[in-house]
């Protein structure tokens, strides 16, 4: 086992964690501030490969513009589904549980209906492969992790910096408060959930073209997502990446020594380990 | 204890009164289904009546149902054995995995016990083939052989036997509800440190809901083996525990009678739903989100709503006008 | 509010039961109900969708030419399809609904290896034929009289696919192959180490993914790292494995490709990309586009297209030609009697859209019930699926 091949597969195992990072921010951050679990976010995911299959693939417009346009389409979907379904939730985990898993069946059957049931290739926007010191990587895959990462640092900004990121950062740790300053906390709540689906949104759309688009491409980058937030925290952006780094790192490595179902073991081992060595994450606080 | 009575009787008289009505094997089917899907959700409602929401419910129906069914196929021994074996085995195995998993609550509980499910499927799917069956999964399980003079290879048998197994859960469960332990569990689920600081040792009633709820979700496993004759991972995964809680959610889980009124109503509506298509799980999904944005506390609490809904428009009706202080 | 809001919801509950009720049908006289079973949801779809539309074809194709004539009676054909969600609990719940409630004699088409094994817990001991793609090998067998395989498996292409790659390309000593982590996976890459060994290949890897994986990069780094000079993707269906061909590609593998158990080329081709599908050799795909296949399946591909706006693949295929045997030997038997009907399908080759197809099976199985048909060894070049080779099953060879 030679280190060359061992960085390979740490390489690997990095190499699109930061997408599977930007879907578990947009998941905690619904968390954060409705205090619920989305389980149909995997399904704005979908939906945002759909649009970048259907934009960018069969229309053929540019490709970064196809990815604003994924993750507008999509935040606005999640503004809507807020308002009109999980609004009166806040807080009833249970209940908005059957709630999300209603709409995650209703948006996969859906999709199917309307798209149909085979994979959709979507094109490769860039070609080639880098080599650096005899490691792999596609150019491709390149892009897509810096994109991943250039909006994470503007999820950052967005919620440091800007007043309605305040404003839901203010709602998530404390909404009695945060009330009382004069937030609205509906808004805040529909922009939170938009902002949720959106990342969902853009990381589908950076994820298509490496993976084609199905109805059913939602499951797999949700349960990431979950493992990740647990392990980095939730409600952590910092938590959230190195849970994604962790991730990353255990299944490429992990990869190389065992059979895919021992890797899958291992992953929810992690998670029960946290859960029991610190449950509230390992950077949680923030 | 007319209330509860009533309740069991209700549930006994029409799980007897089924084969009356028809013998066709669909239906018969769908009730044996219904009804160990009952004891399903009464017994992880009871865990849900301290608090916790056990995702790993299914796994341990699994275990007994995987148990029994090597017991019987391996080692010859008899259903009538197997079935508290394999109970017992679920049990037993839920005292150390419970232990670990009530060592964290809420949420936290929830993914942990999420997470202990995948493993134990990733575990029966992958891992000793040569016994479980691995993705194939295992086949040519036997039925119930005869016990009493009684032969259980027709569908009506089976239903019968599934018949009594719910009753008698029913009954233990109901009974425990309303008894002293339904009371602190209830205190439990309010506020736990309240609970403990009036000297109720909340990890010892928590454990023994669990444990209690892994043996009755043995028992249906072990029926489920011998009832369906084959096994596969995905019967003790995510989709199937999903259902569960469905059922539990829909049924309402503020009273004991939520799981049955659930259970019966939404098996009833997914198997009507077949009829579909290729729209059945659309429609399904809309039922639900319909379902939880129009009864939030679950159909069996219906009824009690509408109630208060009258009473407080026939306040609002001979109240004198103006404002005055509202009640 | 609440009231208006609780009647609401029993109003729509009781409306479902209506109509559930309602949509029971009329009965018609002289209709032959014949059932599909398969996942119409969730990740394996596409198979069950498929399954359903090549029946719905050849039904529809029976009723436009006036209906099924068998003896001096003539039927008009009706489907029923019912959604297992790949869960073998459902699958048997849908099993009794079509054999008791709509009284279904046939079941033609299902797919997912352990809800084969459910539905025969239902079909067998009520001798209902039943017909499915399962690629298990234990869904046939002399104690399941009443089952058939209507696609060919790995054990029936393995080995004559291999020992043509030995015979053509004898560069290629050293095979690695990948399969999803299920049924099929398994007895696929069982299938294709036996024919391997038994050809005196070397075996690099043999690996499985978790289906609905989409990164293959960890798992390809350590096959790619064996060296092999072949990467089969035996059993992946057919978007994973355009995935996992892709990636190879990008991590620089170079050598031969297979495709033991394809399913779909143009989907492969459309997810590699044209570069990496380039020289994928498979015995089991179909392309209806190429210049190769019969006007008949030409034709068939296009009116599929039209209707269902998706290329056919290879179950959608092997379904329509299932349910054409079926309703031929109901002819032949000139009875809807399962026991005649049994007799008829093991007497004689039937046409159909694979060419000439028969039953065997029996040195595999223990009994005559998997259907067989040429096999077609494919090449993709530049995009396009070119047959190259083409092997007759022993029984066909007379």
């Amino acid at each position: 086992m030679s280190i060359d091949l061992l960085v390979q597969a740490l390489l690997n195992g990095f190499g699109l964690a930061m997408v599977y990072v930007l879907v578990a921010l947009g998941l905690t951050l619904i968390f954060s501030i409705l205090e619920i679990i989305n389980f149909a976010h995997g399904e704005f995911y979908m939906l945002g490969g759909y649009i970048t299959y259907y934009a960018y693939a069969l229309f053929g417009l540019n490709y970064f513009a196809t990815l604003g346009l994924a993750i507008l389409t999509v935040g606005l979907a999640g503004v809507a589904a807020e308002r009109l379904i999980f609004h009166d939730l806040r807080g009833r985990a249970l209940n908005a549980f059957i709630v999300s898993l209603g709409l995650l069946w209703v948006m996969q059957a859906g999709a199917q209906l309307a798209f149909g049931v085979l994979d959709k290739p979507v094109p490769s926007a860039f070609s080639g492969v880098v080599r650096v010191f005899g490691l792999v990587m596609s150019v491709e895959r390149v892009v897509v992790t810096l994109s991943a990462i250039v909006l994470i640092a503007a999820l950052y900004l967005f919620l440091r910096w800007s007043r309605p990121g305040r404003a839901m950062r203010a709602v998530a740790q404390d909404p009695d408060a945060a009330a009382l300053q004069g937030v609205n906390i509906d808004a805040a709540s529909a922009l939170g959930f938009g902002v949720g689906c959106a990342l969902a949104g853009g990381a589908g759309g950076l994820l298509a073209p490496l993976f084609a688009v199905s109805p059913a491409m939602g499951a797999l980058p949700v349960v990431k997502a979950f493992i990740i937030i647990i392990v980095g925290g939730m409600g952590s952006l910092p938590g959230a990446v190195l849970g994604g780094l962790l991730l990353g790192g255990v299944e490429g490595l992990g990869a190389l020594f065992m059979g895919s179902a021992a890797v899958n073991i291992l992953g929810f081992l992690m998670v029960i380990v946290v859960l029991l060595v610190r449950p509230r994450g390992l950077l949680s606080g923030a | 204890m007319s209330g509860p009575a009533a309740g069991v009787a209700l549930i006994a008289l029409t799980a007897a009164a089924l084969p009356l009505i028809t013998r066709d094997s669909y239906y018969l089917d769908v009730a044996t289904t219904i009804l160990m899907n009952l004891t399903l959700t009464m017994s992880f409602r009871l865990q849900i009546s301290t608090g916790q929401i056990n995702m790993a419910h299914i796994s341990f129906m699994g275990i007994g149902a995987y148990a029994s069914a090597l017991l019987v196929t391996r080692a010859g021994l008899s259903f009538w054995a197997t079935l508290w074996i394999g109970a017992l085995v679920a049990a037993s195995l839920a005292v150390p995995i419970g232990s670990i998993a009530l060592r964290v609550s809420g949420p936290y509980y929830f993914l942990i016990t999420f997470a202990f499910s995948e493993v134990v499927r990733l575990f029966f799917n992958n891992f000793f083939e040569g016994l479980f069956g691995g993705p194939s999964g295992l086949v040519g399980i036997p039925k119930p052989g005869r016990v009493l003079g009684l032969a259980f290879d027709s569908k009506l048998a089976l239903y019968g036997l599934m018949a009594v197994m719910c009753v008698v859960v029913v009954l233990a469960l109901v009974r425990l509800d309303y008894s002293r332990f339904g009371l602190t569990a209830g205190a439990i689920r309010q506020a736990d440190l309240v609970a403990e600081t009036l000297g109720v040792n909340v990890f010892r009633y928590k454990l023994t809901a669990f444990v209690l709820g892994s043996f009755v979700a043995g028992l249906a496993g072990v029926f489920f083996a011998h009832f369906r004759q084959v096994l596969h991972s995905s019967d003790f995964g995510l989709e199937p525990m999903v259902l569960l809680v469905v059922f539990t959610v829909i049924g309402g889980t503020g009273s004991v009678w939520g799981p049955a009124v659930g259970t019966i109503l939404m098996t009833i509506a997914s198997e009507l739903l077949r009829e579909l298509h290729h729209y059945e799980i659309l429609v399904f999904g809309a039922v639900l989100i319909l379902t939880m944005l129009f009864a939030p506390e679950g159909l069996v609490a219906l009824p009690s709503a509408a109630r208060r809904l009258l009473r407080r428009r026939r306040r609002q009706a001979t109240a004198p006008a103006g404002a005055g202080l509202a009640p | 509010m609440m009231r208006i809001r609780a009647s609401i919801a029993t109003i729509a509950m009781v409306a479902l039961v209506a109509a559930g009720i309602a949509t029971r049908g009329a009965a018609q006289d002289k209709t032959l109900t014949i059932g599909v079973l398969g996942p119409l949801s969730g990740g394996a779809a596409s198979y069950g969708v498929e399954l359903v539309r090549g029946a719905e074809m050849k039904a529809d194709e029976i009723n436009k030419a006036g209906g099924l004539k068998v003896g001096n009676d003539v039927y008009h054909i009706k489907l029923v399809s019912y959604d297992h969600k790949a869960l073998a609990a459902d699958a048997a719940t849908a099993a009794n609904k079509l054999v008791f409630q709509d009284k279904v004699k046939y079941i033609i088409g299902n797919a997912v290896g352990a809800t084969c094994n459910a539905v025969q817990t239902v079909t067998e001991p009520e001798k209902v034929l039943f017909s499915f793609v399962c690629w298990g090998t234990n869904n046939l067998g002399p104690d399941k009289p009443h089952s058939f395989r209507a696609m060919l498996s790995q054990w029936e292409v393995a080995e004559p696919f291999y020992r043509w790659v030995k015979e053509k390309h004898p560069a290629v000593k050293r095979v690695a192959l990948i399969s999803p982590n299920d049924t099929s996976g398994k007895d696929t890459n069982t299938a294709v180490v036996k024919a391997l060994k038994g050809l005196a290949f070397e075996v690099a890897a043999d690996e499985y993914y978790e289906r609905g994986t989409k990164d293959f990069y960890p798992i390809l780094t350590k096959m790619l790292a064996t060296q092999p000079d072949m990467l089969d993707v035996a059993a992946a269906p057919a978007g994973e494995a355009g995935l996992i061909l892709k990636q190879a590609r990008e991590l620089g593998f170079k050598g031969a490709k297979g495709w033991t158990a394809g399913t779909n080329p143009f989907t492969i081709i459309g997810v590699a990309g044209k570069d990496a599908a380039e020289g994928v050799w498979s015995p089991t795909n179909i392309n209806v586009k190429s210049d190769f296949v019969s006007p008949t399946v030409r034709r068939f591909g296009e009116e599929y297209e039209k209707r269902y706006k998706e290329v056919p693949g290879v179950i959608a295929v092997a379904n329509y030609a299932a349910f054409d045997v079926f309703t031929k030997a109901m002819q032949d038997a000139r009875s809807l009697d399962t026991d005649k009907v049994l007799a008829a399908l093991t007497q004689k080759p039937f046409d159909t859209v694979w060419g000439k197809l028969v039953l065997g099976g029996k040195e595999t199985y223990g009994i005559d019930r998997q259907f067989l048909y040429p096999v077609v060894i494919s090449e993709i070049r530049d995009g396009k699926v070119v047959d190259i080779a083409q092997v007759l099953p022993a029984a066909l060879k007379k």
